[in-house]
């Protein structure tokens, strides 16, 4: 490394001239090359952002070489919160056309800019591995924009019981084989967590507590993580495995894959499952959506040139992995379904909450950023099984109650109103709770927004409510155990009834960046799965798929393995 | 040591003779490569479902197996072989300069037999060409199946003009005596030879032979085929620097265990006692002690680096490994060849050529145990270890058992037939142990006494 001041290379002022002279070579200016240049080595040394860089190059890039389709300030600002930055992408902004390469890009800013760029590039402090990623995005993706939908889910393990009717709903919406299970659900062991008693069969003996757990089990819920540094992409030979421009979600072209596995191999999740003999559903019988008799309906999805077969169960001899319904995210299957998946509809607790990870107001990005509102919405507004409280609508309210009301006649009137459920002071007092930490944000058109909808259906009530009853003043507060009703208080309030989760990305540390979010414990390096609450025959499913694949295999001998 | 001196007529005896036993051993490899073949039909048919091949994860399987195990197997024997002719040629290790070509030619068989087992192992092989080249652009810029089907091509073609340069050579001299039933062959081979250009290809072949030395550790078992598995973080068993010299160390036992069979075979068929000397097994049983002890002492590398990290995931499946019956088996019989092969060193007397024949034997037996339990280990102990189903089970289907004795036909069919087409010994060999050649210094290479 160079110690002269002078040069911003690290290979000094040598290899500066030098470049220098190449780029006098080149039909574009040397002069803003090497400013160029300079400033994305001090970009890269955190000394300039990449904000900064492109608002001081901007006019001289677009008179330069006449294009220059960078997002603007704000959407770079929120892209970098996605990424970290490194040269070479920062180069690639200045190139808007998504399906030209980085080195074009280069080209555009002369050779010896580029050669500057990749030299600045190895010395970013991040490693081989992010060099390596960073190649990888030019992979299976289309292109190497930022998606402006990010499809991902946050699945709340304390919500989830451990009923496996997510497993069904998607071998069931999908067709899949016995075995392949591409939505998994298993409940686990560590040094710090253990499972109840008695195994099997708790749901029934009351593990429910009210407001809270799903189940005393320990539950991992594992569909692909949809990474946005996806391995399994990477390391593709064809680029069948792919990333969906429009939504990041990660897909497996159905028509071009070999076989290899070597997606498989490299997930390090094991969330793929390969065709290895002719799957149990013929394709003519995968009923298509609006014609039954036509499949390509439901198993093709839509891409901005044309469709590709990347849905349902996969044909013999290639690789299939959970897909997050892409006939649902186009629209095939109607508007409603927009921002939902087979297994988000079926979970009876709502443990799953799907949708745009980088739109506030989606369920996913709800329930991540704001856990505990979100489980205390859920909750009020869910069909739970075994929790009986209801929240009365606006009309039930506008009909039961009147002016004389107190906080506690109201409360007995609107338990009153409803014959089989109840209504008590923990309802209201959540109710108002979630009042008080409510930014009260509108669904607007946005798709998948469920958990504000809900949020607002009760805040409505909880209006109307207030329209009668005084819940603000001390005594209100007193009785609502919401002590001086500031926002801390209403937090702690709703921690008590429904906790406080921690969150965590599965296997954070390999660098996959997964869209999937947890809320709950997360498993611990040496945990290790146990018996569930409900056993996978029971729900029709067939865990250990080898037993069935080892019928096939020619002279297999039981219990002999390598 | 024989005092018969080598001539033209010996190296072109393979091609003048037929025997009944080249028709048995031709009717052996025939029928192993069949029966694999109808194998494989049989799995074209029914789908990979036939191997004993699953999903690794909740299904509890290993989704890569045997033919992935033996498909680096043979890479290694190949790359091997070629890494032994190019040193042959570059070091000036003259000694070993009759049994050059039979290590290219080994390579051109293993690379053959890896280049099968691509196909044989896809669950789609009816799509490589559209899929894999079609692609090729974007894919070339991040998968290691794809460095390492590029890889293998371009050694492939680096192999196939390095013997054909120097057959060139020996075709246009021996023409006379070839038989005429191949003129069209021998014809396009020595198309344009003139003996102006034997300087020129000498000195391409240098070349060509030093890109090989030189490529080995860089690109080839040493570098793209480890990363294959190196770079997945997710399974500790594959992981670490120490895969790429492990890789070549396996690359170079390999294939001089795969030569000195072949060599043997040669000898005794053809009464070679003058032109494949003792000497040459004495040198080669040495090399291979000293590839085995580097491949020894890199084991030891990987399970002291895993097993005293202390309870992780790479400690874990340090663990797994050396508890395994079959690992141990085979480090066994390793090491064990290895202290013959010392011995014998010290005292002479203890060396034989069958002895040779049974410690390259043993070693490939040892290092294609070796692959195929490494590839399977990496998915019984993958970092997230929470499956109950994981580790899985794998045994390899009778069909995948099979491909082993096809390939290994597939290879002796190569060489059955080469043998009936060109000199397998290079004339150059010839006219060097005449003395008609001065030579380099041979100070490069381990002394053996006679
Ligand atoms: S979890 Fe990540 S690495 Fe695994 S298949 Fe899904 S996208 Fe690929
Ligand atoms: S199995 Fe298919 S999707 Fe997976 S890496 Fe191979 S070609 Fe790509």
């Amino acid at each position: 490394m160079s110690t002269d001041d002078e040069s911003f290379h690290p290979l000094g002022n040598e290899w500066e001239g030098e470049l220098e002279s190449m780029l006098d070579d080149t039909e574009y200016d040397s002069q803003l090359g090497m400013d160029m240049a300079r400033d994305a080595m001090r970009v890269t040394e955190g000394e300039l952002s990449e904000a900064e860089f492109h608002e001081k190059y901007h006019d001289d890039v677009m008179e330069e070489f006449g294009e220059d389709e960078r997002p603007t300030k704000e959407a770079y600002e929120k892209a970098q919160e996605e990424t970290k930055g490194t040269v070479s992408r920062m180069l690639d902004k200045f190139d808007g056309d998504g399906e030209q390469t980085r080195r074009e890009a280069m080209k555009k800013m002369g050779v010896g800019a580029a050669a500057v760029g990749v030299g600045a590039w190895g010395t970013v402090d991040d490693g081989p591995e992010a060099s390596v990623a960073e190649g990888g995005h030019g992979g299976g993706t289309e292109t190497h924009e930022h998606p402006d939908t990010q499809w991902g889910m946050t699945i709340d393990l304390e919500r989830c019981d451990g009923c496996l009717t997510c497993m069904t709903a998607c071998q069931q919406e999908n067709d899949l084989d016995q075995g392949v299970n591409w939505m998994y659900v298993m409940a686990w062991e560590d040094r710090n967590h253990s499972s109840p008693d008695g195994g099997q069969g708790l749901v029934d003996s009351g593990a429910y507590t009210d407001f809270n757990m799903g189940s005393d089990f320990n539950m991992l819920v594992r569909p692909c993580q949809h990474c946005t540094d996806a391995p399994c992409e990477k390391v593709c030979p064809t680029t069948a495995r792919h990333t969906r421009d429009k939504d990041g979600i990660v897909l497996t072209d159905y028509d071009v894959c070999i076989g290899c596995r070597y997606c498989q191999v490299a997930c390090p999740y094991g969330v793929n499952y390969f065709q290895w003999e002719d799957p149990s559903v013929e394709y003519e019988d995968i009923d298509g959506l609006e014609n039954p008799e036509d499949p390509d309906e439901i198993t093709h999805a839509e891409y901005e040139h044309g469709e590709r077969w990347v849905d349902s169960r996969a044909p013999r001899g290639v690789m299939s992995k959970c897909t997050f319904c892409p006939s649902m995210q186009d629209g095939k299957q109607g508007d409603d379904m927009v921002g939902t998946t087979a297994c988000e509809s079926a979970c009876p607790p709502n443990a799953i909450q799907f949708g745009d990870v980088n739109d506030e107001k989606s369920d996913s990005y709800q329930h991540r950023e704001h856990p505990v509102k979100s489980r205390a919405v859920a909750h009020l507004s869910g069909d739970h099984i075994s929790s009986n409280r209801y929240v009365p609508g606006p009309e039930t309210v506008n009909e039961t109650l009147s002016e004389s009301d107190d906080i506690e006649s109201a409360i007995a009137a609107l338990d009153a109103a409803n014959e089989s459920r109840t209504f008590d002071e923990e309802v209201l007092s959540m109710m108002k709770a979630i009042d008080i930490v409510s930014e009260r944000l509108e669904p607007g058109d946005n798709k998948n927004t469920t958990m504000i909808q809900n949020e607002r259906t009760i805040l409505e009530s909880l209006d109307a409510i207030e329209g009668y009853v005084d819940l603000e003043s001390e005594d209100a507060l007193d009785t609502l155990n919401l002590d001086d009703g500031s926002e801390e208080s209403a937090r702690f309030q709703l921690q008590q009834y429904v906790g406080n989760p921690s969150s965590f990305n599965l296997l954070d540390h390999i660098g996959t960046n997964p869209n999937v979010t947890y809320l709950g414990a997360e498993p611990g390096s040496d945990a290790y799965q146990v018996e569930g609450p409900t056993k996978y025959e029971d729900a029709g499913l067939l865990d250990r798929r080898q037993e069935k694949l080892d019928n096939e295999t020619v002279g297999h001998i039981d219990g002999v393995s390598l | 040591m024989s005092t018969k001196e080598p001539t033209e007529a010996d190296i072109l005896r393979p091609i003048n003779t037929l025997t009944k036993k080249y028709f048995v051993l031709y009717g052996i490899a025939t029928l192993a490569l069949l029966v694999f073949l109808a194998g494989w039909a049989y799995q074209l048919q029914e789908g990979l479902v036939v191997t004993g091949l699953g999903d690794w994860g909740s299904g509890g399987g290993s989704t890569w197996g045997l033919y992935i195990g033996a498909f680096i197997w043979w890479v290694g024997v190949a790359h091997g072989g070629i890494i032994l002719s190019a040193a042959v040629r570059l070091l000036g290790m003259d000694r070993y300069m009759p049994i050059a070509r039979l290590a290219e030619m080994t390579t051109i068989g293993g690379l053959s037999a890896a280049g099968f087992y691509i196909l044989v192992h896809m669950g789609r092989p009816d799509r490589m060409v559209t899929s894999v080249i079609g692609h090729y652009h974007i894919t070339v810029n991040n998968s290691p199946l794809v460095w390492d089907v590029t890889v293998i091509t371009a050694y492939f073609v680096l192999s196939a003009t390095y013997l054909g340069l120097t057959l060139r050579y020996d075709v246009s001299r021996l023409r006379d005596q070839l038989p005429d039933r191949f003129e069209p062959i021998y014809k396009i081979m020595t198309l344009g030879y003139t003996k102006q250009e034997d300087e020129i290809i000498e000195r391409m072949v240098w070349w060509l032979a030093a890109a090989v030395i030189i490529m080995a550790p860089l690109l080839l078992h040493g570098g793209v085929i480890p990363w294959l598995f190196a770079l997945l973080p997710a399974m500790p068993a594959w992981t670490g620097g120490i895969q790429g010299p492990m890789f070549l160390s396996i690359a170079l036992m390999s294939a001089i265990g795969g030569v000195t069979i072949i060599s043997y075979a040669f000898r005794r068929a053809y009464d070679w006692d003058h032109i494949i000397t003792d000497d040459i097994f004495r040198g080669l049983l040495l090399w291979l002690g000293f590839f085995t002890l580097l491949f020894l002492w890199f084991q030891l590398q990987f399970v002291l680096n895993g097993v005293f990290l202390g309870p992780n995931a790479k400690a874990v499946s340090a663990e797994a490994k050396l508890a395994h019956p079959l690992y141990q088996g085979a480090m066994f019989l390793i090491f064990s060849t290895l202290v013959y092969i010392f011995l014998q060193t010290i005292r002479p007397s203890l060396f034989s050529k069958k002895r040779a024949l049974l410690a390259s034997g043993i070693i490939l037996t040892g290092t294609l145990t070796e692959k195929v339990l490494f590839v399977v280990e990496g998915f019984k102990h993958p970092v997230f270890d929470i499956y109950a189903n994981t580790p899985g089970t794998y045994f390899p289907s009778l069909i995948e058992w099979a491909s082993l004795a096809g390939t290994a036909g597939l290879v002796a069919l190569l060489f059955l037939n080469l043998s009936k087409l060109v000199p397998v010994v290079e004339l150059h060999a010839v006219e060097h142990m005449r003395g008609d050649h001065a030579h380099g210094d041979e100070a490069t290479e381990p002394e053996v006494e006679a």
